[in-house]
């Protein structure tokens, strides 16, 4: 049986620089000019004071595991091989929280609060997701 | 203050039993339901002027039909001026009673049927359930590109709660089993064999630390209810269940957006709901605790206001939320032990509730009954619906 292809982001026109940047080995994110905050996931406006003057920055790409789980069974058909695979959501280090794996470690090794920086692993010639790996 | 409180009240309830019907159409499920509650109001059916179904998910065929008045006509309502699908998620059930009772007490219908009926069970398969769930209500930018899925939403909110506040496996587990003893006792639950802690925590692993057993499974389904007015209610029943107060928070879209995943917005909407009601968790008889899956029980109860933070899972350990128990606990079973039928888990505790309320509720039947606490979530829990009902106006 055909093993069925990952699922590439459904991309919303306003966040295609976040996956171009991704692509060429950058994590970004927007930040408001006017209330200076940095956001994520890239967004039409400030979600805090509704300011259109939104900028992209890079960010360093340090962040802490906020929480993780283990994928053991039971995993979405595409993702049935990656098993055991690590979900992780965490914190960058300029204050937003994304979803993720954790990757070039033990599953096992994760834990909360853990420090972790971002690595890209392409996905297609289109997509290159930001991962993260233990410090 | 009190928008909604003591103006409007359920009437009927109806359900069908949770589980595997290859041979019933999903239409069964609804109009059976429907007509049961009417049968329990003891209305004639032509009473009802508003429809209200919520949505299912196994086919966009069957949503269709609800959609588009099919519930009406199979019935035979020939008075019902509006047919109009209200969907939340989880939280349609709290829903219902802030729209329906909102349309009763503006006087744009005088009768609400309320109705949820999906077909989980039997119209995907194991595996299209698990990839139905790996997209429904999660990010298809932000999420679904990193094998996210609720198994592994639950297994992240339970690691980082369990870290916060020293939560044992066990005590999660008792979860399983408090919600089991009351589905021992419901002839509409699914799983009615006894369950042990043991048990649970012998069962695969999924995602850690969630296991196999503390995880819902899919299932075909139904319920439904009516709603009027408190005046109406008093002439047609002798208990009317009265919607006291409800409040709620919507806290994410996106499962990493939110800002606490051991908290969500379950402490400011209790705060308020209680506030509209006049009264303190210690008034609460029943607390229909929304589960899918353990640690959201367990959060639910302590963001209530129930007991302190990181001491839920003792109670549901000790038994404080068992048949006979202080606090009787989500006492259909809970989507754990009934059977999770998509937005119907929300509305079979809603249902279940009224039923203890108007002390229905056989052998299970809390003793003595007069408030009770539901509570609902949608998505993958971004929202926080808390919707108090009572037989007695405080
Ligand atoms: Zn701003």
């Amino acid at each position: 049986m055909d093993r069925p292809k990952k699922p590439a982001p459904i991309v919303n026109d306003w966040a295609r620089p976040f996956w171009e940047a991704a692509r060429q080995g950058k994590l970004t994110i927007q930040q408001c000019k006017d209330c200076k905050k940095p956001i994520f996931y890239p967004r039409l406006c400030c979600p805090h004071c509704f300011s259109e003057d939104i900028h992209w920055i890079e960010a360093s790409g340090k962040a802490t595991v906020y929480s993780y789980t283990v994928v053991e069974n039971n995993a979405p058909s595409a993702f049935i091989a990656d098993m055991p695979y690590v979900v992780a959501v965490v914190r960058l280090e300029e204050g937003v929280q994304m979803l993720s794996n954790i990757v070039g470690c033990d599953p096992y090794e994760v834990k909360c609060d853990m420090p972790v920086q971002v690595t890209f692993e392409k996905l297609d010639e289109e997509f290159t997701l930001p991962k993260f790996k233990p410090i | 203050m009190g928008r909604l409180k003591g103006k409007v009240a359920i009437v009927g309830i109806g359900e069908v039993p949770t589980g595997r019907f290859p041979d019933r159409a999903a239409i069964f499920h609804a109009v059976e339901s429907a007509r049961l509650a009417i049968k329990d109001a003891g209305i004639n059916k032509d009473l009802i002027d508003f429809v209200m179904p919520t949505a299912a998910l196994y086919s966009p065929q069957f949503n269709t039909e609800l959609v588009t008045c099919r519930i009406a006509e199979e019935l035979g309502l020939r008075n019902a001026k509006t047919n109009c699908q209200i969907f939340a998620g989880g939280s349609s059930g709290s829903c219902f009673l802030k729209l329906g009772g909102s349309i009763i007490e503006t006087g744009i219908a005088n009768y609400v049927l309320c109705v949820h009926a999906d077909r989980l069970g039997t119209g995907v398969t194991a595996q299209g359930g698990i990839d139905l769930f790996s997209t429904a209500g999660i990010s298809a930018e932000w999420e679904v590109p990193f094998g996210q899925h609720y198994s592994a939403i639950a297994g992240l909110t339970t690691t980082r709660y369990k870290y916060e506040t020293g939560c044992t496996d066990e005590q999660l587990a008792a979860v399983c089993v408090s919600n089991r003893k009351w589905a021992e006792l419901n002839p509409n639950a699914f799983f009615r064999k006894p369950l042990t802690i043991e048990e649970v925590l012998a069962s695969k692993m999924l995602s850690t630390p969630l296991r196999a057993k503390q995880s819902n499974m899919l299932f075909d389904g139904g319920s439904a209810l009516i709603i009027t007015s408190a005046e109406r209610a008093a002439e047609i029943t002798e208990k009317p269940v009265y919607l006291l107060g409800e409040s709620g928070r919507v806290t994410h879209f996106v499962f990493s957006q939110e800002p606490d995943l051991t908290r969500f917005g379950w402490a400011e909407a209790a705060k308020e709901a209680f506030g509209e009601a006049g009264i303190t968790p210690n008034d609460v008889d029943v607390a229909e605790i929304y589960d899918s899956y353990p640690i959201y029980q367990v959060i639910g109860m302590e963001e209530l206001g129930f007991c302190r933070r990181g001491e839920a899972g003792e109670m549901y350990l000790k038994g404080d939320t068992w048949p006979g128990g202080r606090l009787p606990t989500t006492t259909n079973g809970g989507m754990l032990s009934q059977g999770h039928t998509g937005a119907g888990g929300g509305v079979a505790l809603l249902v279940e509730a009224v039923r203890q309320l108007m002390g229905k509720a056989g052998q299970r039947q809390a003793p003595d009954a007069k408030i009770a606490v539901e509570t609902g979530t949608g998505g993958t829990y971004m929202d926080a619906q808390v919707t108090i009902l009572g037989t007695v106006i405080p």
